[in-house]
């Protein structure tokens, strides 16, 4: 072995070469016992500082750190199920409405069509009461007069034709004024085209 | 609690970020000095050393502390923050300065020998030429011997606290021993170190 190679092995200086080497070369010899001073140095420096620590109140303030640190991680953690709990109710309340959606449902009984306009029989205008037209299926206006409600509407000028009155086809879409006599049952009872 | 006693820091790490504050002392207690220690002789600084060691276990406390125990131990992450925190301040420039044994914090060392009182002054004057030989490495053989000669951080450990290959710390180790010996050669023989040095210009 030589200087190179010894010196390559350290710090595996167990083995016997390189003890071999050691005593036939002196550089080697006291170099390395130069290294061991060192290592005996570092040995005394060391446990000289052994008993060097952090000062108490080190640990104090970490300790006060550590439980602000987990109180808030606490806040934390329960904030963390406020998106759980949200989704859960959305995922909860389309369940729900999906399920009603889904649902069999009984079959619903007929029911009469609304009526959206006025039954108007054609009969034949009769005036009456200042321009009234008595409408179809009311009792006339005469009969119970005092109990009247006068509703002044627009309605489409073909409503007119409906009742007998001439209405040109180019203008049967416009609109014109009618007083409607309501009875106290609110059924219309009479009509009258201000225009 | 008598578990933690025989806990390994990892144990111990989990328990303490499921809250448990006495697995977190029991860590504390068991790193800090170290930690302390190689802050210390790092800066040079009792201020800065304590500064160190409770920033390092601050930042142990975050969530996102980035611990993975594929790289290495807790310990040498633990060094490898010190050594991050105590750079920051040697950039800083304020700390770089000679051991403060003056402050009221600073336990005396007791020295390993006091039976003979003329060997114990020798080992006393050997022991502080050795602290100022460290203290004035360049800083990367500084922090390499400190770790592994000071503090006998294994080589593994200090590869992750420097952030660097096994083989560039056995290498710096070598080179700061030998820088080491060099420096304590000539302060016990110090007409060969001058003789050493070579004149440059002769201004007389």
């Amino acid at each position: 072995m030589n200087c190179q190679e010894f010196w390559k092995t350290i710090p595996e200086l167990g083995d016997f070469e390189g003890r071999l080497h050691l005593m036939e070369c002196l550089p080697c010899a006291a170099r390395m016992n130069r290294h061991r001073e060192l290592e005996a140095g570092f040995r005394a420096v060391a446990a000289g500082c052994r008993r060097m620590e952090a000062p108490p109140r080190v640990e104090a303030r970490l300790r006060a750190a550590f439980r602000r640190q987990t109180g808030s991680e606490s806040i934390a953690k329960s904030r963390r199920w406020i998106p759980v709990a949200t989704w859960a109710a959305a995922f909860a309340a389309v369940f729900a409405l999906a399920a009603f959606l889904v649902r069999p449902r009984q079959p619903e009984a007929a029911r009469p069509p609304v009526q959206r306009t006025i039954e108007l029989a054609m009969l034949q205008p009769q005036a009456d009461y200042d321009g009234f037209i008595p409408l179809p299926n009311s009792a006339g206006v005469a009969a119970d007069e005092d109990d009247m409600n006068l509703v002044r509407v627009e309605v489409p000028r073909s409503a007119m034709i409906a009742l007998g009155l001439d209405v040109s086809a180019d203008r049967a879409q416009e609109l014109v004024q009618a007083d409607v006599l309501l009875g106290s049952n609110g059924i219309a009872c009479a009509v009258r085209f201000v225009d | 609690m008598a578990s933690t006693a025989v806990e390994t820091d990892d144990e111990l790490l989990i328990r303490m970020q499921s809250g448990d504050e006495e697995a977190f002392l029991a860590l504390y207690r068991r790193r800090q000095a170290g930690l302390f220690r190689f802050a210390l002789h790092m800066s040079g600084s009792m201020p800065v050393a304590e500064d160190v060691t409770q920033e390092v276990f601050l930042a142990l406390l975050r969530e996102d502390c980035g611990f993975d125990p594929e790289r290495g131990t807790l310990s040498g992450y633990l060094f490898g923050i010190a050594r991050k925190l105590v750079l920051r301040h040697l950039e800083r420039g304020r700390s770089d300065v000679a051991l403060d044994t003056d402050s009221d914090d600073f336990v005396q060392p007791e020295l390993a020998v006091v039976d003979d009182p003329l060997l114990d002054l020798t080992r006393r004057e050997g022991i502080d030429a050795l602290r100022r030989a460290v203290q004035a490495l360049p800083r990367r053989y500084r922090e390499v011997v400190v770790l592994c000669d000071l503090e006998e951080v294994d080589y593994a450990d200090a590869a992750v606290a420097l952030n660097c290959p096994i083989g560039t710390v056995r290498s710096r180790l070598h080179r700061a021993r030998g820088l080491l010996l060099e420096r304590l050669h000539q302060e016990r023989n110090p007409r060969q170190a001058l003789g050493t040095l070579k004149p440059v210009r002769c201004v007389s």
